[in-house]
């Protein structure tokens, strides 16, 4: 279990991480979903004890990271892969995170098995792939056999096997009921391994909920249309149950209706169209429009994304 | 996972202080040792010590002063070679900044006094016993390459090598404080070779009072001070003085920042 309350990181005029609250569950994937610079990797920084917060807290299994005094047998974490000395063998830096918190030296060739680093794990680390560094990181998370791990963008630079492989290790994590914080910028990855979603854009909070509802939010058709008298048509619309964006001076984005029903209704009303057309939206496309925009959302919101594109009138 | 790791292991469960800084200074030795530029460091001051024993032992061979004794060479030859002890308490501290390595660290001793505690012990110590093994070395070098002229007393050994110890301490812990306050390898050369060997041969070079008072504050001449005995206006005290206040200072400055500041900032 995490719980991150009010957690905010200002980085001198930045604000990385703004006012964030949430819970990861324990026998789930939960997935943290941003565009780049979107605040992930500062608020998994932050939840480890490595960044302080400027305001807000962050716990693990109850208590602040820098409380534990055998970390690695309660959290393990994959940040920055490249983050590690290159002078040393894969071995000893296992070597050396088993030291630290007392884990049998035996456990280090158990975890080099289970990444699958297997010999490349007696040479130095200079010459790690990008893979490898990944697989080196991951061993060094299960180190502890831990209850609660977070990995920032696990899939970064592997191969198809690399990605199948990270998806079925979470999901295996999490069917033996730890707790899986896994962040990525891509919303197409996040929906083969999610059961949850954590979204966030500029550093606040945009959605929390499971990945099917942020779906079905994000995956509705839309419909554009044009009128001198917009406001008129915006009402009647509503009356009959859509949902009604002002897009321009002249233009309106209607979700919950067909092209045909808005036609319809507007030809009743008496309403003269300038434009009508349906407004294909793929998923990417969809979420791009509500992270990138996700500064005008009031922060802390949990619905399911697809209500973010409430009312405008 | 297949296999737990020890019976009973609860996340939360407490472990005693002394446990926590036993293992990271564990860990500590480890890292030390695993990578390559420590054991370079290592035998460019083995070179350099008993390089300069075995020189200077040659070179008296032929005099006819007799009796000198052998450990003022290694007293010498401890000048220019406790830099290269000092980069390697420097590098053990500066490496994990230079390379990102200080985010897995500080994940797994997320406690920050005591990482640091345990970074500063185990540098200090490796170099501390380095020098006194490298001193004795040189000195022995020189008596055997210059047999019979030097001596080697023990009473005056002991006491070189125990002033070898001490400036070797004082300088790496200022060398591993300053490491943890600019946590860049070239910034904490800089820094430590302009206070141990640049500003103290300087300063006293400028015709002006406060230049030299400077000087003599610096840890560079309380070091000379003490391995070479030739720096005007310095004591015994206000040399040993000079370089406790220093390495106090920067190991000071060095944990208020690793305790406070972002991991890697
Ligand atoms: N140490 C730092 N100093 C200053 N600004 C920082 C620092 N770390 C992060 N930031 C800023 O904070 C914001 C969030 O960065 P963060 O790395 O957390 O984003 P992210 O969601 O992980 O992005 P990405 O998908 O690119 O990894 C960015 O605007 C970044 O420039
Ligand atoms: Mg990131």
């Amino acid at each position: 279990m995490i719980e991150v309350r009010g957690l905010t990181k200002r980085y001198g005029d930045v604000l990385a991480v703004d006012d964030l609250t949430f819970d990861v569950e324990p026998g789930k994937v939960t997935g943290f979903l941003g565009p780049n610079g979107a605040g992930k990797s500062t608020t998994m920084r932050m939840v480890l004890g490595l960044d302080r917060p400027t305001s807000g807290r962050a716990l693990v299994e109850g208590r602040p990271y820098a409380a534990l005094a055998e970390p690695l047998r309660a959290v393990g974490a994959l940040l920055d892969p490249g983050a590690v000395h290159p002078g040393r063998t894969g071995r000893s830096h296992l070597r050396v995170a088993a030291r630290t918190n007392g884990v049998p030296q035996r456990r280090v060739d158990e975890v080099i098995e289970l990444a699958g680093l297997g010999r490349a794990a007696r040479r130095r680390i200079r010459g790690y792939s990008l893979g490898m560094r990944q697989r080196l990181g991951i061993a060094a998370a299960l180190l502890g056999d831990p209850r609660v791990l977070l990995f920032d963008e696990p899939v970064n630079g592997l191969d198809l096997d690399g990605v199948r492989w990270i998806r079925a290790l979470l999901r295996r994590l999490a069917d033996e009921g730890r707790t899986v914080l896994v962040s990525s910028h891509l919303l197409s990855e996040m929906q083969q391994t999610a059961d949850r979603l954590v979204v966030i854009g500029r550093g606040r909070l945009i959605a929390d909920a499971t990945t099917e509802d942020i779906l079905r939010g994000l995956g509705t058709a839309r419909v554009r249309v044009r009128t001198s008298r917009a406001d008129e048509l915006a009402a009647v619309l509503r009356r009959h149950g859509a949902t009604v964006e002002r897009t321009g001076a002249a233009e309106l984005e209607v979700g919950g209706s067909s092209a045909e029903e808005v036609g319809e209704l507007a030809n009743a009303a008496r309403v003269p169209l300038s434009h009508l057309s349906a407004v294909a939206r793929s998923l990417e496309d969809a979420y791009l429009a509500l992270t990138g925009s996700s500064v005008e959302f009031p922060g802390g919101r949990t619905e399911p994304a697809g209500t973010a594109t409430g009312v405008t009138p | 996972m297949t296999a737990p790791v020890t019976a009973p292991a609860g996340p939360g469960r407490d472990v005693p202080a002394v446990r926590v800084l036993a293992r990271t200074g564990a860990a500590e030795w480890t890292r030390l040792w695993t990578v390559r530029a420590t054991w370079w460091f290592l035998l460019a001051a083995a070179l350099v010590w008993i390089g300069i024993g075995a020189l200077a032992g040659l070179e008296s061979a032929g005099d006819a002063a007799q009796g000198d004794p052998a450990w003022v060479v290694a007293s010498v030859a401890a000048m220019p070679a406790q830099f290269l002890l000092l980069v390697l308490a420097l590098t053990a501290v500066t490496g994990d900044h230079a390379t990102g390595g200080i985010v897995p660290t500080l994940q797994w001793t997320p406690r920050r006094t005591v990482l640091f505690a345990a970074r500063t012990l185990v540098p200090v110590a490796v170099t501390t016993t380095l020098a006194v093994l490298l001193a004795l070395a040189s000195a022995g070098t020189a008596w055997v390459a210059a047999r019979p002229v030097l001596g080697l007393p023990a009473g005056e050994g002991v006491e070189v090598l125990a002033t070898v110890a001490l400036v070797v301490a004082a300088g790496s812990a200022l060398a591993v404080g300053l490491g943890f306050l600019l946590r860049s390898t070239a910034g904490a050369l800089i820094a430590v070779v302009l206070l141990m060997l640049v500003l103290p041969l300087f300063l006293p070079q400028f015709p002006y009072d406060w230049t030299a008072a400077l000087a003599e504050v610096l840890p560079g001449s309380g070091a000379a001070f003490l391995l070479l005995g030739e720096v005007p206006g310095m004591t015994q005290a206000s040399a040993v003085g000079a370089l406790l206040a220093w390495a106090g200072g920067a190991l000071l400055l060095g944990w208020l920042r690793l305790a406070r500041d972002d991991a890697n900032r």
